[in-house]
């Protein structure tokens, strides 16, 4: 009887052991799957804002004081002059702009869409995925304009703000369907239309 | 199950308990990497956006007032006045000249993430020649220091980002 019974409990304590083992390797699979994705997502949004933040430090770079650095100011999408070439003449056109969310229908998230460079009206650039891409347009006195801004009030664009969301393509491995949670993280920055206009 | 057995069950399941506390000890500390490099990425775009707006600003609060150039740096504001230069001055988007932010602390919310984050101003003049080095001269170089920490939600680890901009006095005939 004693000889069942130390049997039974081993069992039962193999049973717990086996059960936590599982749990643990479980939890640390799913938790490297979070944890990798989150760090894929860091490193592309960096790629991308380093694109933009080195762009936009020079946007009105080479401008005539009398003339509006932003040609285009919408939501999601921009337009600003800059002398890319540094040749003088002429000021090169850069357009930054989101895609549709069809571009991107074969990964998981359903939100994530292209961005797209395009300079002088020339074919668009892809440089990164985004789930979000949106700017904002500040006046010297602080005010938030409302968009699209109009071409009349282009010129009152002091600062421009721009948000940008990267969000992990697929979801971890146990969250699929309308639970699936996915990695993302965000940057925003304000940058100065002009460089020169309070100097 | 005899006492010796009752024991090394015992210490077994001790050995085992202790390898998932730190197991998980170490995936916790993983995530709070991966979050602390989220922090890193929104603190470092908040400076960076301060200093793109010091940059754009005038040297002085006499180069903002005059555009002829300045050839003696003594016609400069003297140390201990430097900040902001009136009582209208008293947000970002008042400042005209760069060392209207000293003593400043400003907060900023990323976004929506919910996170917060401070970021503290110190102007001075530096040595021309070194500008690590702070000048209790006036100079043609100030130098602003940046401290930018993470405020909400708030958390004992909060690393703290320190940046600084150099800027010349320069004029263009």
């Amino acid at each position: 009887m004693g000889a069942i019974l130390d049997i039974i409990i081993s069992f039962v304590v193999g049973g717990m052991l086996l059960l936590i083992i599982l749990t643990a390797n479980d939890i640390a699979a799913e938790n490297h799957a979070i944890y990798n994705g989150d760090m894929l997502v860091q490193e592309m949004l960096i790629s991308t804002a380093q694109i933009i933040e080195g762009e936009l430090r020079n946007m009105g770079f080479g401008v005539a004081e009398t003339v509006a650095t932003i040609l285009e100011a919408d939501s999601s999408s921009f337009a600003f002059l800059t002398d890319l070439d540094r040749d003088g003449d002429p000021i090169d056109t850069v357009r930054y702009f989101i895609g549709p969310t069809s571009e991107l229908a074969g990964t998981q998230n359903e939100a994530d869409r292209l961005l797209h460079r395009q300079v002088n009206g020339a074919p668009s650039m892809q440089i990164g995925a985004v789930t979000l891409f949106k700017v904002n347009y500040i006046t010297q006195g602080g005010d938030v304009l409302d968009r699209p801004v109009p071409v009349s009030d282009l010129s009152e664009i002091h600062t421009v703000e721009v948000t940008m969301e990267v969000q992990n393509p697929y979801a971890p491995m146990s969250m699929v369907g309308e639970q699936a949670l996915f990695s993302s993280s965000l940057w925003q920055q304000t940058r100065l239309a002009s460089q020169n206009s309070r100097r | 199950m005899s006492t010796g057995q009752t024991l090394l069950t015992i210490f077994a399941f001790v050995l085992l308990s202790t390898t998932l506390i730190s197991f998980y000890r170490l995936m916790g500390a993983t995530g709070d990497d991966i979050s602390s490099g989220q922090d890193g990425i929104l603190a470092t775009t908040i400076a960076t956006s301060y200093m793109e707006i010091a940059q754009g600003l005038a040297f002085d609060e006499l180069t903002d007032t005059s555009n002829a150039a300045i050839g003696d740096p003594n016609e400069l504001t003297l140390p201990n006045n430097l900040g902001y230069d009136n009582v209208n001055e008293d947000s970002i988007h008042n400042f005209n000249d760069f060392d209207d932010f000293d003593g400043f602390a400003f907060d900023k919310e990323a976004g929506a993430t919910g996170r917060a984050y401070r970021t503290q101003f110190a102007v001075n003049y530096v040595d021309d020649d070194d500008v690590s080095e702070i000048s209790n001269a006036r100079t043609f170089v100030k130098r602003m220091d940046l401290k930018t920490w993470r405020i909400m939600p708030p958390t004992p680890r909060a690393d703290t980002l320190n940046l600084s901009l150099v800027l010349g006095y320069f004029h263009f005939d």
